[in-house]
């Protein structure tokens, strides 16, 4: 049997990886920018979480670029256990919010300013 | 009959909004230096902006993603951030040449300084799409760029040899007196496409269908909308063609270069009123056009990074898309406060477009003939053939772009 015929197959670099993610209130909180696997050589592996943030797409990077990159954005991550995955469609579902997670802050810090802005 | 009207006033936006400052400075020379032999590019780029919208807009309608979602996906991350990078620096171009051509119409109105009028077209744009929904910012340029429609009865009434048109309508070489129009030609007619073709038509297209929240019910208005709009347009800007070829030509005036110059043939014709229409009409598709591409690029930073988007969400459940619009403008402006010919602008933009055209129609022929996510929406075998034969196209015309604007000192022979 084909990989692809098993009902449970999905393919982590096509489906997964580089897709949206949206928390459980359909909000987009980023994308998925690299997947963290563990398991032994020979062993089964199994994927611990997915990593959004600038710290997780950088080393995708060529080397000058992420060296550039580096200059603008601090390399920080948010891993996200992949227990809490509900549902992959052509986006990645969450079970929880965004805040919950830690995703967001970025949106959630520019909506507080245009909120701001826009009282003024 | 509600479906119908809403159809009918789809494709008329669509109509109305489908030239802008590139297509117009394009059309134009191109009939005043070749006369109706680049027809044929028009027709071609016409089907082949069909077959592209019609796949951005079924891509909406199924699985509610944007352009930009797609590209990171299909071609990874540092080719996706690279092709991020390029639109955007042809949308802030582009942005930047219709805000200049708007202020270039209002000067002809008002007689303002330019710089000045620069900065009211600015809030007006600003104010335009903060304001107005979604919906209302499509109609409302789109409807009123029709006054545009000026130029298919000047076209007509200009009596054109109709057997020259329809031979322009089929591929050929004109004669030429040296050889080195040729390489003019090539230029005008790796232009035109690209013009036709803007990449940023697509993305906003497709963001359209997520903002009006389509569903798959909605692919047979999709398919008219990006079929009858799409092609009418192009018919409208076809008759530029004739403008330049009946009028410009004549008259002596080979380098059509700024709008004032398009509203000749109709002043001519139908005198003031030929005149007002004319500017009305490329001052409302200007600004539509300038909006699309603020938008576009907001909609494609947003998605690249996953950022909440669309208007429906508001500024304050879409922070950072609002910010980033807001930004192009303002780049886009600044720029144009340099002094900057927009017309100049607009040309490099369409021959930049035109490279950056293969990185964004690959990932969209990729999906919508994918099974696993379109369904049984992906492509039949026409949409197929013809998506990569236009691909094929578009990366040979990229290749030739640059090489081409070099030859030709950027089009000036």
């Amino acid at each position: 049997m084909a990989a692809k015929d098993n009902p449970d197959y999905f393919d982590l670099a096509g489906q997964v990886l580089d897709h949206m993610i949206v928390d459980s209130e359909d909000m987009p909180c980023g994308k998925v920018d690299d997947i963290e696997i563990e398991g032994d050589l020979g062993g089964p592996l199994r994927v611990k979480a997915l990593h959004v943030g600038p710290g997780a797409w950088m080393p995708r990077l060529p080397a000058l670029l992420a060296l550039i990159a580096g200059k603008f954005f601090r390399r920080s991550t948010v891993a996200v256990a992949w227990e809490q995955v509900e549902e992959i469609t052509p986006t990645i579902k969450l079970r929880s919010t965004a805040a919950e997670l830690g995703l967001g802050k970025a949106d959630r810090k520019a909506a507080r300013f245009m909120r701001k802005v826009l009282r003024s | 009959m509600h479906n119908l009207l809403e159809l009918f006033l789809g494709i008329l936006s669509a109509m109305g909004g489908f030239v802008d400052i590139g297509e117009l400075v394009f059309t134009l020379n191109a009939g005043a230096k070749f006369g109706y032999s680049l027809l044929w590019i028009m027709l071609f780029g016409t089907v082949g902006v069909i077959v592209y919208g019609e796949m951005a807009g079924r891509i909406a309608a199924v699985t509610h993603l944007g352009i930009f979602d797609i590209v990171r996906d299909r071609i990874g991350f540092a080719a996706g951030l690279a092709t991020l990078v390029a639109a955007n620096l042809v949308n802030v171009m582009t942005c930047a040449s219709e805000i200049g051509g708007i202020a270039i119409i209002l000067k002809l109105f008002l007689g303002w300084p330019y710089r000045f009028l620069i900065f009211l077209v600015l809030f007006f744009l600003l104010a335009a799409v903060w304001f107005l929904p979604f919906k209302w910012i499509e109609r409302t340029f789109g409807l009123l760029g029709l006054f545009m429609v000026i130029f298919i009865f000047s076209a007509v009434a200009l009596q054109p040899d109709w057997s020259r048109v329809a031979a322009g309508l089929a591929p050929n070489v004109p004669e030429v007196r040296e050889q080195s129009d040729y390489f003019l030609y090539a230029y005008f007619a790796v232009a035109l496409f690209s013009a036709i073709m803007l990449p940023y038509e697509i993305y906003f297209y497709n963001a359209g269908g997520v903002e009006d929240r389509w569903k798959p019910t909605d692919i047979t208005v999709n398919r008219f909308t990006s079929g009858l709009g799409f092609a009418l347009g192009s018919l409208l800007a076809a008759s530029l063609i004739g403008v330049g070829a009946e009028y410009l030509r004549p008259h002596g005036i080979a380098d059509a270069l700024l709008p004032g110059a398009a509203a000749l043939g109709p002043m001519e014709l139908y005198g003031k009123v030929g005149l007002a229409a004319a500017l009305a009409g490329m001052f409302f598709a200007f600004s539509g056009a300038a909006i699309e591409t603020a938008l576009s690029a907001a909609y494609s930073f947003a998605q690249f990074w996953g950022w909440p988007w669309g208007k429906f969400r508001g500024p304050k459940n879409a922070a950072r898309f609002y910010f980033a619009w807001i930004v192009v403008f303002s780049l886009a402006a600044l720029l144009t406060l340099t002094g900057i010919d927009p017309v100049e602008l607009v040309e490099y933009s369409i021959v930049f477009s035109i490279v950056i055209l293969p990185l964004t129609y690959l990932p969209v022929v990729a999906v919508a003939r994918n099974k696993a996510i379109m369904g049984k929406f992906a492509n039949g075998r026409l949409a197929n053939v013809l998506g990569w034969f236009y691909l094929i196209v578009s990366t040979l015309a990229a290749l030739a772009a640059v090489p081409l604007l070099i030859v030709t000192h950027g089009g000036k022979g």
